[in-house]
């Protein structure tokens, strides 16, 4: 006896069931089509491989030598900023209202957190990478940026504040 | 393909299913309406 | 044999099932060795969840528990570890023990082989519980490095997986040897969904096995000077994604091939749900990158490729909401109920064991809506690692997985020890403390992320905390107590049921089995095959993961010491 003396059996799919499995997919089409506007046409954007680096040697040479804020041109900003146990530096960020600005982090010990209030800001900083993100400052204020990444027994302190002026 | 298959039971319509169902998408649909708007309200990340 | 007509011809199965299956002693002994560490796993583990929820409210009891516990990453190290990883992987493979032996009406055809993987769990819960007890390792359940445990740590870690492993190869023998012995008749569904479990378990744990074993475990040795953290993540949610699949199906497992026949009724539709598990075997593995969206190393070409893989394995679970519900919707109506919604009430929900079922299909809807919006690529970056997150994981693991296996607990643990169920009506309450705990408990922690609060994190002595967040984490806080009511009456349920005197045979309650509308013999043979879909799975996992795996492989850059004292 061999299977194929048999004629297979078919699939058989109830009628509600299919409708269900329809719809279930135009739902889960319609998600995807909403995230792949907001970031091609949106440009929310997550974080790409910007830069490698040797967290031994990242706070003593290159662009995180120097962490801070650069004004590359009127209205446009970049921050180099560096996490540690258990801080940002700098802690403080400065813009003014309606500029964009450039956010590049790194760590020089164990993976940290990035995520910037009220913004879509929210980063993993890993040792041996560089997490880039930019935004613009809207509206004055002041926001923190607090470590989500649990980084030792400091990690409930650790956050920065960005102040966003008139 | 063959018709429904007539099962011992008779003819069963899951229409309770369905209804159930139909509360459990719109209820998604909403809800993840609603986390997406937040997203689009924060702004871009790479304008 | 017969031809199949158009309708209702069945072809025989060429090989006549038994009519039922007795666990042999050891059998039993091995279920119910399993199902008791997993249990005070839970109890453990379940310590520290009101410690922490009552923190985040500013209620710190972690003084009192000094010297015992030296911090909140220790407790939370011990809750995601015993929580997570114990209670479920041991509460599975006793499952499993039942589940197989019983669907296929054979003995396990090497207990010994279970014995062992069973001593080598447990031997590796010990080694790498006295690290973690010793407050050096308290790396929480993920040990990100160069976060750096004792070595001890993650060789307990391997010796449990390794021992699932080896649990699960009993099951396949056993399996195979049943294959052999009855061509052409379509294999039990609960026996194929529970070896498709530990097959897709097999494969995903490869990820923490590379990662142990090649970078975390020689340089805890100091025989490497640094690792990769970023290569590292990748190895770990290979294993953490289908690690969530791990859990749920064998819940999917009751679901479909027992809860019917307890609500009386019958599974909707055998070849769906054959082709759901089939689907979650295929799918589950290569979407680890959705862990990874806010990862600076990963390309988003690639987090975008395992976004839309994502949405494609969320589709066998709509699949087994329909088939499930569909399944009860039988049940309601046979016991009764009328009209489009009148047969839910007219299920059974006085039995505790269907009870907990329910209320976790409940509580699994709202769970996999967040999960949905999880998984939707840059729609995480309003919720990646804020308490929305655990919000989300107790809905699902926590109450989906949790409050099933309780519901399986309270027919299996009976059934092997052969007693009857301790205080039914107390067990029903249990659920329901539970059900309205975790509502309480799961709606604030998504609220208060959603306003930015991060997980992880002692909220009590962040100093950033403004006041917008506190009515939540005040109701974290409720719900978190709420909660440990309900792991506290479970327990003790257990085990003045464990204590009872033995019952007479036929008051002990027997393995339910759900039989299908149609007859499984109907069922396409392409959903009773294992190598179309295995072939498959490997392939799906080589294209969706293999060029970044072979790309972070090979620009490897062991630069990141260890750091072993900053907790
Ligand atoms: C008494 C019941 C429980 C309560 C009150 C509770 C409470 C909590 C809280 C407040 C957190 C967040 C800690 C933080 O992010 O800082 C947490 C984390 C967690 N819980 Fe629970 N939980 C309970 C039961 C469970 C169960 C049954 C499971 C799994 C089956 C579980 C799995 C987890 C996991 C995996 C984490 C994450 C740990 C980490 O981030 O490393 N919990 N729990
Ligand atoms: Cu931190
Ligand atoms: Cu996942």
């Amino acid at each position: 006896m061999t299977p194929s003396q048999t004629p297979q059996p078919s699939l058989q799919i109830d009628r509600y069931e299919r409708g269900w499995m329809i719809a279930a997919i135009v739902l889960l089409a319609t998600f995807a089509l909403a995230v792949t506007v907001a970031g091609a046409a949106m440009g929310i954007q997550l974080p790409a491989p910007e830069l490698r680096v040797n967290p031994q040697t990242v706070a003593s040479e290159g662009p995180f030598a120097q962490p801070g804020v650069r004004e590359l041109a009127p209205g446009r900003y970049e921050a180099y900023i560096m996490s540690q146990t258990w801080l940002f530096i700098p802690r403080e960020i400065k813009i003014p209202k309606g500029s964009e600005i450039t956010l590049y982090v790194t760590s020089k010990d164990v993976q940290h957190g990035f995520k910037l209030e009220g913004t879509n800001i929210n980063m993993m900083v890993i040792p041996g990478q560089v997490s880039r993100l930019t935004f613009r400052a809207e509206k004055p204020g002041t926001y923190n940026f607090i470590c989500h990444e649990y980084c030792g027994l400091g990690h409930a302190a650790m956050f920065g504040t960005l102040i966003v002026t008139e | 393909m063959a018709g429904p298959e007539s099962h011992s039971e008779g003819e069963f319509h899951p229409r309770g299913t369905v209804a159930v169902l139909v509360i459990f998408a719109v209820t998604l649909a909403v809800l993840w309406g609603s986390i997406y708007l937040i997203l689009v309200s924060q702004g871009a990340t790479m304008p | 044999m017969t031809a199949i007509t158009s309708t209702t011809a069945v072809p025989a199965a060429p090989v006549a099932r038994p009519a039922t299956y007795a666990l042999s002693a050891t059998e039993k002994r091995l279920v119910g060795l399993n199902v008791l560490v997993a249990v005070l796993a839970l109890f453990i583990g379940s310590l520290f969840g009101p410690l922490q929820a009552l923190e985040h409210a500013r209620v710190d009891l972690y003084p009192l528990l000094q010297p015992l516990l030296k911090s909140y990453y220790q407790g939370l190290t011990l809750h995601g570890v015993l929580n997570a990883l114990v209670w479920t992987t041991f509460f599975i493979t006793g499952f499993f023990t039942l589940t197989i032996p019983f669907a296929l009406r054979r003995p396990l055809a090497a207990p010994k082989l279970n014995w062992a993987g069973f001593i080598v769990q447990t031997l590796g819960l010990l080694t790498a519980a006295v690290p973690i007890l010793l407050n050096q390792a308290s790396v929480l359940y993920t040990f990100y490095p160069p976060l750096q445990a004792h070595f001890t740590f993650y060789v307990g870690l391997t010796l449990v997986v390794v021992g699932s492993w080896i649990q699960g190869y009993g099951f396949y023998i056993t399996f195979y040897r049943w294959r052999k012995d009855n061509p052409g008749v379509r294999s039990p569904l609960m026996a194929l969904g529970s070896v498709i479990t530990m097959v897709l378990w097999q494969i995903a744990t490869l990820g923490v096995a590379v990662e142990i074993l090649t970078q975390l475990l020689p340089w805890s040795l100091g025989l490497l000077k640094g690792v990769d953290p970023q290569l590292n993540r990748t190895y770990f949610w290979f294993t953490g994604h289908p690690l969530v699949y791990f859990w749920l199906l064998p819940a999917y497992v009751s679901w479909y091939t027992m809860l019917p026949k307890q609500v009386d009724g019958k599974l909707f539709s055998d070849a769906l749900a054959r082709f759901a598990f089939w689907l979650f075997l295929f799918l589950s593995v290569p979407l680890g990158f959705h862990h990874q969206y806010v990862d600076p190393g990963v390309p988003p070409m690639w987090k975008y490729i395992h976004a839309i893989l994502t949405y494609a394995v969320a589709f066998p679970s709509m699949l087994t909401a329909f088939t499930v519900i569909a399944s009860l919707e039988v049940g309601g109506r046979a016991r009764g109920g009328k009209g489009l919604f009148g047969w839910i009430p007219a299920l059974p929900w006085r039995t505790p064991s269907v009870n907990h079922q329910l209320l976790a299909g409940i509580l699994f809807f709202l769970g996999g809506i967040g999960g949905i919006v999880n998984a939707s690529y840059n729609v995480n970056l309003v919720v990646h690692n804020t308490a929305w997150v655990p919000g989300h994981f107790h809905l699902t693991v926590a109450s989906a997985v949790t409050l099933s296996f309780m519901g399986i607990a309270y027919w299996m643990v009976p059934h092997i020890t052969g007693r009857t169920l301790w205080a039914p009506k107390l067990a029903v309450i249990q659920g329901w403390v539970w059900f309205v705990g975790m509502l309480i408990f799961a709606t604030a922690q998504h609220r208060v992320g959603l306003l930015g609060a991060p997980r992880r994190t002692p909220l009590g002595q962040a100093p950033y905390v403004p006041a917008s967040w506190q009515p939540w984490t005040f109701l974290t806080a409720i719900g978190g107590v709420i909660l440990f009511v309900g792991v506290i009456l479970f327990v003790v349920i257990i085990l003045v049921t464990v204590l009872r005197k033995p019952a007479h045979p036929s008051q002990v309650p027997a393995i339910p089995e759900a039989e299908a509308l149609q007859d499984p013999q109907l069922t396409p043979a392409w959903l009773d095959r294992w190598a179309p879909w295995l072939v498959a799975t490997v392939a799906l996992i080589l294209i969706a993961y293999g060029p970044q795996l072979i790309y972070q492989i090979a620009n490897m850059s062991n630069t990141s010491p260890g750091f072993n004292n900053i907790w």
